[in-house]
């Protein structure tokens, strides 16, 4: 192990150019909390702006990276592929909309930190995207996660929105160190902690068998906080319900697609075997799947407040996000065709809420009574976006169902797996289950008959709505013309 | 851009123009749905001249008439292969005669919605919508483009029902998306399974073309839905057969048949009229045409071997739907299960696989859906005057409205298959097809062709008992002396929109010829495709 010095400065200088993007990351963070401290009271908006253009600059060294294809840099630790740079793309995009979200939405305070966390929770999503080692994935994990407790408890003003930050921390915390334990576990078992190599796949073939078990369940339990499948998934509808709306379109949507390509990267490098750890593998994704899309859905049905409704609907995209991750081959569009759907409708449907809550100073589906009357472009919109969330045409939603039915059904005819049937047909009968929430929105807003006189208060983001319609309508676009999005990827 | 191309999406450009159009002008609305379902009802009349009677289509490409066939989507799914979909559109004889009764019916709805005074913008912008779906579910070749179309068509009704309709509206909305929402998606992935099995020979890739379902040498081997050599199967039951039962399944609630039709009485009580006539006259044709082309075109080999089943069904349809017609006190209610009844012979004609059944399938799903459009619309005309439609609370309106009683009586007459009429001819040639399909070995014996001319005296009995309770005797209704004054006679724009439906039922009933001359070489085609799996 002796290698010289000078070789590792070469090889650290050499992979210095594939960080570009999460340089500028780091450099808007520091930037953002300079400007938070010093200039953000004289000059009002400053940390937003260099948050925006830092973000900016991300998005572009990204798209500067796209032409590579898989290269590894920093000894293998730092892995940028396809998949990682467009989950990447993906990811600070949907975190500027959220920034500009945050910034209309929340002008009084000064809130410069904010931002920092933001761009800081940012930064650890692209090191879960671009990473096959277990120790970056970690420390992404828990970048991501300290930055979320913080962007939850930032706004708290009552009792509901501290008990809500609280929950999210200790739940998390506890996940973490569970996570950490099925680590070293890992990495006593194989001593690697490179997930991809051989070593580390040797280990687990050799292991016996109920530590394999018991370490990959470990692990599978910090991935799954920051996922939200069942059955770690109820932290997430107080959570979501307790946060500032902004804040929940964040969560919702982010830090998903990092743990997503995390746990697609994982699943690919494990699954490829026949031995134990393969099968236990296959085996937790396919029962994560179903019980997230039944629960989900299921709970759904009862929710009265749209954010914890949103909740349990975020849950079931989960587990529909999971049935994508078991039939991914060798092409990551539909995955990742799915997750841009996803953000698309999550970020739409949080704008409204927001604006809504703005209006009516409730989040409840009863206060959303006859007001489809009163504001009916916004409530034809939300209703867009909630077929687009059933997955009916012709919406992006159902184009991104088409596609991940067509690979779990491809599996299925190598396989004739009867699991993987069940995979098809409760993805499909819990469209009909979501049918029934998703439609009291308009259900509220159009059929039912408000019984007394509201007074809507008058709302000033107009920006911010037409940012909203904007998304609704590259739902409808890629609906109708997939291609648009997916002549990109290639 | 070809003719159907302008057909469908004309009322698209219908509820562009109404959106657009500020809230000042909401008198124009109706006016511009009606021009453009009017422009429509021109059309599809030109097609219907221009058509010619010697292509069959079916599965034939060559058979269709005014196709046009667009790229739509092409994805390189990697190993999964060439996602490929276009915009394929065209007519053959199964769709021509539909596509010009949903223009008509259409046009009736129009003018049934014309005292509509609730948010009458998003009203006929929906309208709208759903007339661009219902056409272009019947101009499809594609099975992407015809499920996109079949989902979009639920949205408006939705809608439409949930918002325009009566108390119950909430229940009756929901409960109708929720029936075709389950039959849809399963249909979904039956047609992913469908896409994986089949290969465009002249591209290699997968396909959503219909049409390349239907030739079996398009299949691959082994493939989940594959012809030949498939030894697929779920739980014991061979995959063709799942992927036939889903779609029939799909289809019948559509149709619906029975026990699957408990949504049909709900959605018209609740529908507001104008709904309540397009429901009634143009989508429960979309279950009895999906039948037809997809579960028949793409699966004959189950088709031959399943008919037993499909008939049996259609005949206890046709009775149960009769029976509880005459139980019925709601006259809307009695229509509604009265279209149950009548849709069952649709789909006994189908079953029987002889050309005659299979005609007069296609005979009976017109000659319902304008005769059912103006039995729905004649309730209407009773429910906008005293809101009220409870058989016995009228009696003898005879004498304070001999116009109205004069076209219900006209109308009952035609529906319950008297000669001259419309209906007998397509109840008529069921019945002989069932007849004939012991002797032709199809598979359905001869007491269910009983079974149907049982469900057509029980019609009459029903339509005329009603007729019998509510407008012969004395005068007594229930509102007294108000809903006496209320009950005025028919006015003229309910004449004209009444007139040509029953007129319609006449001509087709001494000419049916117009028709037949068009659906013959289609369904000929249609058994010479079923034929060599019997």
């Amino acid at each position: 192990m002796n290698v010289p010095i000078t070789a590792i400065l070469d090889q650290i200088l050499a992979s210095l150019p594939l960080f570009k993007p999460e340089f500028c990351l780091t450099a808007g963070f520091i930037c953002a909390i300079a400007t938070a401290l010093f200039a953000e009271q004289r000059l009002k908006n400053v940390t937003f702006t260099v948050t925006a253009l830092s973000l900016g600059a991300t998005i572009y060294c990204l798209f500067l990276q796209v032409p590579i294809s898989a290269t590894t840099g920093f000894s293998g630790m730092w892995l940028v592929d396809k998949l990682g740079t467009y989950a990447r793309i993906l990811i600070s995009t949907a975190t500027l909309l959220i920034a500009f979200f945050i910034q209309q939405r929340h002008t009084r305070q000064q809130n410069g930190d904010i931002y920092s966390m933001l761009l800081a929770a940012t930064l650890g999503m692209h090191v879960l995207c671009s990473t096959s080692s277990w120790l970056l994935a970690f420390i992404g994990i828990e970048m991501v996660s300290i930055a979320s407790y913080l962007l939850v408890g930032y706004f708290s003003q009552n009792k509901a929105q501290s008990e809500a930050a609280m929950k999210y921390a200790l739940f998390g915390s506890v996940c973490a160190a569970v996570m950490l334990y099925g680590l070293s576990l890992m990495y006593g078992l194989t001593g690697n902690l490179d997930f991809k190599s051989a070593q580390h796949l040797q280990g687990l073939m050799t292991a016996s068998e109920p530590l394999v078990t018991l370490s990959i369940l470990f692990v599978c339990v910090g991935i799954g906080f920051k996922l939200s499948f069942v059955p770690l998934h109820l932290w997430s509808p107080d959570v979501y319900q307790g946060s500032p709306t902004a804040i929940t379109a964040f969560l919702s949507t982010v830090p998903k697609v990092g743990a997503i390509i995390l746990f697609t990267r994982v699943y690919q490098a494990w699954s490829s075997t026949s031995f134990y750890f393969s099968e236990l593998a296959t085996w937790i994704i396919v029962v994560v799947a179903l019980a997230s899309m039944l629960i989900g859905n299921l709970a759904a049905l009862r929710q009265k407040d749209v954010k914890r409704l949103m909740a349990y609907s975020s849950i079931a995209h989960t587990g529909f996000l999971m049935m994508a991750i078991f039939a991914y081959q060798d092409t990551f569009r539909y995955l990742f065709f799915y997750l841009v759907a996803y953000v698309l409708m999550n970020l739409a449907t949080f704008i409204f809420i927001d604006h809504l809550e703005q209006r009516t100073g409730s989040t409840t589906l009863r206060s959303y009574m006859g007001l489809g009357r009163k504001l009916p472009l916004l409530f034809s919109a939300f209703t867009i976006v909630a077929v687009s969330l059933i997955g009916l045409p012709p919406t992006i939603g159902f184009i991104g169902k088409l596609m991940v039915f067509s690979a779990v059904f491809d599996s299925y005819q190598d396989g004739q797996d009867t699991s993987v049937l069940l995979l098809l047909v409760v993805g499909a009968l819990t469209a009909v289950i979501s049918l029934f929430f998703y439609f009291r929105i308009p259900l509220y807003a159009f059929i039912r008959k408000e019984d007394d006189f509201k007074h809507l208060q008058s709302s000033s983001a107009g920006l911010l709505l037409s940012v909203g319609y904007g998304l609704v309508f590259l739902v409808l676009l890629l609906g109708l013309f997939p291609q648009l999005l997916l002549d990109l990827l290639l | 851009m070809g003719l159907l191309t302008i057909l469908i999406f004309l009322p698209l450009l219908a509820t562009l123009l109404i959106l657009a159009l500020p809230i000042s002008v909401r008198n124009s609305y109706k006016y511009i749905a009606l021009a453009f379902t009017l422009l429509q009802f021109a059309l599809s009349a030109y097609m219907y001249s221009n058509f010619d009677d010697s292509l069959g289509g079916i599965h034939n490409y060559e058979g269709y008439q005014y196709v046009e066939q667009l790229p739509w989507i092409r994805l390189d799914l990697g190993t999964i292969g060439i996602l490929e979909i276009d915009y394929f559109v065209g007519i053959d004889g199964v769709s021509l005669p539909l596509l010009v009764l949903s223009t008509l019916v259409m046009l009736m709805g129009i003018g049934a919605s014309w005292n509509i005074q609730k948010s009458t913008k998003g009203y006929y912008a929906l309208l709208m919508l759903l007339n661009m779906a219902v056409m272009g579910i019947f101009a499809a070749l594609d099975f992407f483009l015809f499920y996109v179309f079949y989902e979009v068509m639920l949205l408006p009704l939705y809608f439409l029902i949930g918002i325009w309709g009566g108390d119950r509206r909430e229940y009756a909305a929901i409960k109708f998306f929720i029936y075709t929402l389950l039959g849809s998606v399963l249909m979904l992935l039956v047609i992913v399974g469908l896409y994986f099995s089949v290969i465009n020979p002249t591209t290699g890739a997968h396909s959503f073309n219909m049409l390349l379902m239907m030739d079996p040498a398009n299949y691959i081997d082994g493939s989940f839905f594959g012809f030949i050599s498939n030894y697929h199967e779920l739980f014991g039951v061979p995959s063709r057969w799942i992927g036939f039962a889903v779609l029939f399944f799909a289809f019948a609630i559509k149709v619906p048949i029975v026990p699957l039709h408990t949504w049909l009485p709900d959605a018209h009580v609740e529908a507001p009229t104008p709904v309540s006539i397009i429901l009634a006259g143009i989508l429960l044709k979309i279950g009895g045409y999906g039948i037809i082309r997809v579960c028949y075109g793409i699966f004959p080999d189950i088709a031959a071997n399943s008919n037993y089943w499909l008939a049996l069904i259609g005949v206890i349809s046709i009775l149960y739907g009769a029976f509880n017609a005459l139980a019925q006190k709601d006259l809307k209610r009695m229509i509604a299960y009265s279209s149950v009844s009548h849709m069952g012979f649709v789909l006994l004609g189908i079953a029987s696989l002889t050309a005659e059944g299979l005609s007069g399938a296609m005979f009976q799903m017109i000659s319902h859906g304008f005769l059912s459009a103006a039995l729905f619309f004649l309730v209407g005309v009773l429910y906008d005057r005293v809101h009220d439609r409870y058989i016995y609370h009228f009696r003898g309106l005879a004498s304070i409205m001999p116009k109205y009683t004069a076209y219900v009586a006209l109308a009952f007459f035609a529906s319950l298959g008297l000669p001259g009429f419309s209906a007998f001819i397509g109840e008529a040639f069921v019945i002989i097809g069932a007849f004939n399909a012991e002797s032709m070995a199809t598979g359905v014996p001869r007491w269910m062709a009983i079974g149907g001319s049982i469900g057509i005296l029980l019609s009459a009995a029903y339509f005329l008992w009603t007729l019998q309770r509510m407008f012969f005797g004395k005068i007594r209704v229930k509102g007294g002396q108000a809903w006496q004054e209320a009950l005025t006679d028919l006015s003229r724009r309910e004449q004209l929109i009444l007139f040509p439906a029953l007129a319609l039922a006449l001509i087709l009933g001494i000419m049916p010829s117009l028709v037949f001359s068009k659906i013959n070489a289609s369904v000929l085609q249609l058994i010479d495709l079923i034929q060599p799996y019997l």
